[in-house]
Protein backbone atom coordinates (compact mmCIF):
# COMPACT_ATOMS: atom_id res chain seq x y z
CA UNK A 1 0.00 0.00 0.00
CA UNK A 2 1.37 3.41 -1.23
CA UNK A 3 1.55 5.52 1.91
CA UNK A 4 0.01 8.96 2.73
CA UNK A 5 2.00 11.64 1.17
CA UNK A 6 1.68 15.41 2.26
CA UNK A 7 0.27 17.97 -0.03
CA UNK A 8 1.72 21.21 0.16
CA UNK A 9 -0.36 22.93 -2.75
CA UNK A 10 -3.41 24.32 -1.06
CA UNK A 11 -3.14 28.17 -1.02
CA UNK A 12 -5.44 28.90 2.05
CA UNK A 13 -2.46 26.29 3.82
CA UNK A 14 0.18 28.74 2.17
CA UNK A 15 -1.32 31.96 2.97
CA UNK A 16 -1.55 30.97 6.72
CA UNK A 17 1.87 30.31 6.88
CA UNK A 18 3.70 32.66 4.61
CA UNK A 19 1.60 36.04 5.70
CA UNK A 20 1.49 35.33 9.62
CA UNK A 21 4.34 33.16 10.85
CA UNK A 22 7.85 33.45 10.01
CA UNK A 23 10.91 35.75 10.82
CA UNK A 24 9.37 39.97 10.40
CA UNK A 25 12.19 41.88 10.07
CA UNK A 26 10.86 45.71 10.67
CA UNK A 27 10.62 48.35 7.67
CA UNK A 28 13.54 50.71 9.21
CA UNK A 29 15.87 47.85 9.90
CA UNK A 30 15.53 46.96 6.26
CA UNK A 31 15.63 50.56 4.24
CA UNK A 32 18.19 52.62 6.16
CA UNK A 33 21.61 52.61 6.75
CA UNK A 34 22.23 56.34 8.21
CA UNK A 35 20.59 56.55 12.03
CA UNK A 36 19.77 52.93 13.05
CA UNK A 37 22.04 51.69 15.19
CA UNK A 38 20.45 49.78 17.58
CA UNK A 39 18.66 46.39 16.42
CA UNK A 40 16.11 44.36 18.39
CA UNK A 41 16.04 40.86 18.19
CA UNK A 42 12.95 38.84 19.98
CA UNK A 43 13.16 35.37 18.99
CA UNK A 44 10.94 32.38 20.62
CA UNK A 45 12.08 29.28 19.26
CA UNK A 46 9.68 26.76 19.18
CA UNK A 47 11.01 23.14 20.09
CA UNK A 48 12.09 20.45 22.03
CA UNK A 49 9.15 20.96 24.60
CA UNK A 50 7.51 23.72 26.79
CA UNK A 51 10.32 23.75 29.00
CA UNK A 52 12.96 23.74 26.40
CA UNK A 53 10.89 26.66 25.28
CA UNK A 54 10.39 28.95 28.07
CA UNK A 55 14.26 28.18 29.05
CA UNK A 56 15.36 29.25 25.64
CA UNK A 57 12.93 32.58 25.63
CA UNK A 58 15.18 33.82 28.64
CA UNK A 59 18.46 32.88 27.19
CA UNK A 60 18.13 34.83 24.04
CA UNK A 61 14.96 37.36 24.40
CA UNK A 62 17.19 39.72 24.92
CA UNK A 63 18.33 43.16 23.04
CA UNK A 64 21.03 42.82 21.15
CA UNK A 65 23.55 45.73 20.48
CA UNK A 66 24.27 45.60 16.86
CA UNK A 67 26.60 48.73 15.56
CA UNK A 68 24.60 48.69 12.50
CA UNK A 69 27.24 50.80 10.45
CA UNK A 70 29.77 48.90 11.49
CA UNK A 71 28.66 45.85 10.96
CA UNK A 72 28.04 46.96 7.14
CA UNK A 73 31.60 48.21 6.69
CA UNK A 74 33.13 45.09 7.78
CA UNK A 75 30.67 43.05 5.21
CA UNK A 76 32.48 42.54 1.70
CA UNK A 77 30.17 44.64 -0.94
CA UNK A 78 28.42 42.45 -2.83
CA UNK B 1 19.20 48.82 -11.83
CA UNK B 2 17.59 48.28 -8.21
CA UNK B 3 20.03 47.24 -5.78
CA UNK B 4 17.05 45.75 -3.68
CA UNK B 5 16.63 42.17 -2.42
CA UNK B 6 13.77 40.37 -1.37
CA UNK B 7 14.60 37.35 1.29
CA UNK B 8 13.00 34.00 1.80
CA UNK B 9 14.82 32.46 4.19
CA UNK B 10 18.03 31.89 6.52
CA UNK B 11 20.58 28.73 5.56
CA UNK B 12 23.67 28.26 7.32
CA UNK B 13 25.95 29.20 5.06
CA UNK B 14 26.24 27.99 1.68
CA UNK B 15 26.42 29.30 -2.13
CA UNK B 16 22.99 28.08 -3.60
CA UNK B 17 21.74 29.00 -6.97
CA UNK B 18 17.75 27.78 -7.51
CA UNK B 19 15.82 28.02 -11.38
CA UNK B 20 12.65 28.36 -9.81
CA UNK B 21 10.61 31.67 -10.32
CA UNK B 22 10.88 33.71 -7.29
CA UNK B 23 8.64 37.03 -6.43
CA UNK B 24 7.61 39.49 -8.89
CA UNK B 25 8.66 36.89 -11.67
CA UNK B 26 12.51 37.09 -10.38
CA UNK B 27 14.20 34.37 -12.84
CA UNK B 28 17.34 33.96 -9.88
CA UNK B 29 17.62 33.07 -6.61
CA UNK B 30 20.88 33.06 -5.27
CA UNK B 31 22.31 33.57 -1.53
CA UNK B 32 23.63 36.41 0.18
CA UNK B 33 26.16 35.74 2.95
CA UNK B 34 27.46 36.91 6.86
CA UNK B 35 29.30 34.83 7.73
CA UNK B 36 28.18 31.37 8.48
CA UNK B 37 24.38 32.83 7.17
CA UNK B 38 23.38 32.84 3.91
CA UNK B 39 19.69 34.50 3.17
CA UNK B 40 18.42 33.31 0.20
CA UNK B 41 17.09 35.89 -2.19
CA UNK B 42 16.11 37.38 -5.82
CA UNK B 43 16.44 40.77 -7.01
CA UNK B 44 13.47 43.31 -6.99
CA UNK B 45 12.66 46.81 -7.29
CA UNK B 46 10.77 47.51 -4.18
CA UNK B 47 10.96 47.43 -0.80
CA UNK B 48 7.60 46.90 0.01
CA UNK B 49 6.35 43.70 -2.45
CA UNK B 50 2.61 44.10 -3.09
CA UNK B 51 0.82 40.99 -1.55
CA UNK B 52 -0.39 38.83 -4.60
CA UNK B 53 -1.80 35.29 -3.97
CA UNK B 54 1.08 34.41 -7.12
CA UNK B 55 3.95 36.17 -5.06
CA UNK B 56 3.16 34.03 -1.95
CA UNK B 57 3.11 31.04 -3.37
CA UNK B 58 6.38 31.75 -4.82
CA UNK B 59 7.55 32.97 -1.56
CA UNK B 60 6.32 29.25 -0.50
CA UNK B 61 7.79 27.87 -3.70
CA UNK B 62 11.53 28.94 -3.40
CA UNK B 63 11.42 27.73 0.28
CA UNK B 64 9.80 24.14 -0.54
CA UNK B 65 13.01 23.69 -3.29
CA UNK B 66 15.65 24.93 -0.39
CA UNK B 67 13.94 22.37 1.82
CA UNK B 68 14.26 19.58 -0.75
CA UNK B 69 17.73 21.00 -2.63
CA UNK B 70 20.73 18.76 -2.33
CA UNK B 71 19.07 15.70 -0.05
CA UNK B 72 17.47 18.70 2.53
CA UNK B 73 18.19 21.86 4.09
CA UNK B 74 17.30 23.45 7.16
CA UNK B 75 15.67 26.71 6.79
CA UNK B 76 14.74 29.61 9.03
CA UNK B 77 11.90 31.18 6.72
CA UNK B 78 10.76 34.85 6.59
CA UNK B 79 7.78 36.26 6.14
CA UNK B 80 6.33 37.52 3.44
CA UNK B 81 7.83 41.06 2.28
CA UNK B 82 10.44 40.92 3.98
CA UNK B 83 12.63 43.37 1.18
CA UNK B 84 15.57 44.74 1.55
CA UNK B 85 16.94 48.33 0.36
CA UNK B 86 20.86 46.51 -0.79
CA UNK B 87 23.06 43.47 0.42
CA UNK B 88 24.64 45.65 3.06
CA UNK B 89 21.21 46.48 4.95
CA UNK B 90 20.62 42.52 4.33
CA UNK B 91 24.22 41.85 5.93
CA UNK B 92 23.99 44.32 9.02
CA UNK B 93 20.06 42.71 9.82
CA UNK B 94 22.32 39.27 9.75
CA UNK B 95 24.88 40.82 11.75
CA UNK B 96 22.40 42.19 14.65
CA UNK B 97 20.51 38.70 14.79
CA UNK B 98 22.75 36.71 14.30
CA UNK B 99 22.84 34.96 17.60
CA UNK B 100 18.79 34.10 17.39
CA UNK B 101 19.71 33.02 13.55
CA UNK B 102 22.19 30.38 14.91
CA UNK B 103 20.31 29.07 17.90
CA UNK B 104 17.26 28.73 15.86
CA UNK B 105 18.98 27.27 13.04
CA UNK B 106 20.47 24.63 15.46
CA UNK B 107 17.03 24.10 16.66
CA UNK B 108 15.07 23.18 13.61
CA UNK B 109 18.16 20.93 12.43
CA UNK B 110 16.86 18.17 10.16
CA UNK B 111 13.34 18.97 11.10
CA UNK B 112 9.76 19.58 8.77
CA UNK B 113 6.42 21.09 9.32
CA UNK B 114 3.73 18.69 8.74
CA UNK B 115 -0.11 20.22 9.07
CA UNK B 116 -2.70 18.20 9.95
CA UNK B 117 -6.60 18.83 9.87
CA UNK B 118 -8.96 16.20 10.72
CA UNK B 119 -12.51 16.88 9.99
CA UNK B 120 -15.56 14.99 11.62
CA UNK B 121 -18.76 14.60 9.30
CA UNK B 122 -21.27 17.27 9.28
CA UNK B 123 -24.02 14.90 10.65
CA UNK B 124 -21.72 13.83 13.55
CA UNK B 125 -23.71 12.90 16.83
CA UNK B 126 -21.33 10.98 18.12
CA UNK B 127 -18.39 12.96 20.09
CA UNK B 128 -15.48 12.81 18.91
CA UNK B 129 -13.06 13.14 21.78
CA UNK B 130 -11.38 9.43 22.05
CA UNK B 131 -10.61 9.45 18.51
CA UNK B 132 -8.83 13.07 19.05
CA UNK B 133 -6.96 12.10 22.12
CA UNK B 134 -5.40 8.66 20.37
CA UNK B 135 -4.53 10.67 17.01
CA UNK B 136 -2.62 13.28 18.73
CA UNK B 137 -1.13 11.22 21.29
CA UNK B 138 -0.02 9.04 18.15
CA UNK B 139 1.08 12.02 16.35
CA UNK B 140 2.99 13.68 19.72
CA UNK B 141 4.78 10.53 19.91
CA UNK B 142 6.19 10.51 16.26
CA UNK B 143 7.07 14.42 16.26
CA UNK B 144 9.36 16.71 18.11
CA UNK B 145 6.67 19.59 18.96
CA UNK B 146 3.52 20.64 17.93
CA UNK B 147 1.47 24.03 18.00
CA UNK B 148 -2.69 24.10 17.83
CA UNK B 149 -4.18 25.92 15.80
CA UNK B 150 -7.56 27.14 15.90
CA UNK B 151 -10.39 25.01 15.92
CA UNK B 152 -12.89 27.28 13.78
CA UNK B 153 -15.46 25.14 13.88
CA UNK B 154 -16.69 22.39 16.06
CA UNK B 155 -16.21 19.72 13.02
CA UNK B 156 -12.49 20.23 13.19
CA UNK B 157 -11.32 18.20 16.16
CA UNK B 158 -8.23 18.21 15.38
CA UNK B 159 -5.84 21.42 13.36
CA UNK B 160 -2.17 21.01 14.45
CA UNK B 161 1.16 21.77 12.90
CA UNK B 162 3.82 19.14 13.89
CA UNK B 163 7.49 20.04 13.53
CA UNK B 164 9.08 16.22 12.55
CA UNK B 165 12.57 15.05 11.92
CA UNK B 166 12.96 14.46 8.43
CA UNK B 167 14.13 10.38 9.90
CA UNK B 168 10.50 9.75 11.19
CA UNK B 169 9.34 11.17 7.88
CA UNK B 170 8.02 7.84 7.16
CA UNK B 171 6.27 6.81 10.19
CA UNK B 172 4.85 10.03 10.06
CA UNK B 173 3.27 9.20 7.05
CA UNK B 174 2.09 5.82 7.75
CA UNK B 175 0.46 7.03 11.03
CA UNK B 176 -1.59 9.40 8.80
CA UNK B 177 -2.59 6.27 6.87
CA UNK B 178 -3.66 4.57 10.14
CA UNK B 179 -5.86 7.16 10.82
CA UNK B 180 -7.66 6.94 7.55
CA UNK B 181 -7.87 3.73 7.23
CA UNK B 182 -9.33 3.37 11.02
CA UNK B 183 -11.42 5.83 10.43
CA UNK B 184 -12.94 6.53 6.91
CA UNK B 185 -15.91 8.86 8.30
CA UNK B 186 -13.20 11.09 9.25
CA UNK B 187 -12.11 14.24 6.31
CA UNK B 188 -7.68 14.16 6.64
CA UNK B 189 -6.08 17.24 5.63
CA UNK B 190 -2.10 16.35 5.59
CA UNK B 191 -0.39 19.31 4.14
CA UNK B 192 3.64 20.18 4.11
CA UNK B 193 6.60 19.55 4.43
CA UNK B 194 7.05 22.91 5.01
CA UNK B 195 9.25 25.13 6.33
CA UNK B 196 9.21 24.98 10.40
CA UNK B 197 6.92 28.28 9.68
CA UNK B 198 4.92 27.52 13.23
CA UNK B 199 7.88 27.11 15.04
CA UNK B 200 9.87 30.01 14.73
CA UNK B 201 8.86 33.26 15.99
CA UNK B 202 11.78 35.65 15.56
CA UNK B 203 10.97 39.80 15.42
CA UNK B 204 14.22 41.99 14.03
CA UNK B 205 13.09 45.61 14.98
CA UNK B 206 15.54 48.97 14.73
CA UNK B 207 15.86 51.74 17.34
CA UNK B 208 17.15 54.73 16.66
CA UNK B 209 19.96 55.81 19.06
CA UNK B 210 19.64 58.63 21.43
CA UNK B 211 20.91 61.56 19.80
CA UNK B 212 22.68 59.59 17.38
Amino acid sequence: MQMAQPDSSGLAEVLDRVLDKGVVVDVWARVSLVGIEILTVEARVVAASVDTFLHYAEEIAKIEQAELTAGAEAAPEA
Amino acid sequence: MSENLYTYGIIKQQDLELDVEGVAGADRIYTVDYKTLSAVVSEIDTTDPERTDEDVEAHNTVLQEVLEYDGGHTVVPMSFGMAFKNARTLKGVLRGARRALRSTLNDIEGTVELGVKILAPADDAVPQDDVQATVTNQLADLSINETENDLFTDRLIVNKSYLVDRDKRDAFDSAIDDVEAEHDDLTIQYTGPWPPYNFVDIHIGAEQQQGG
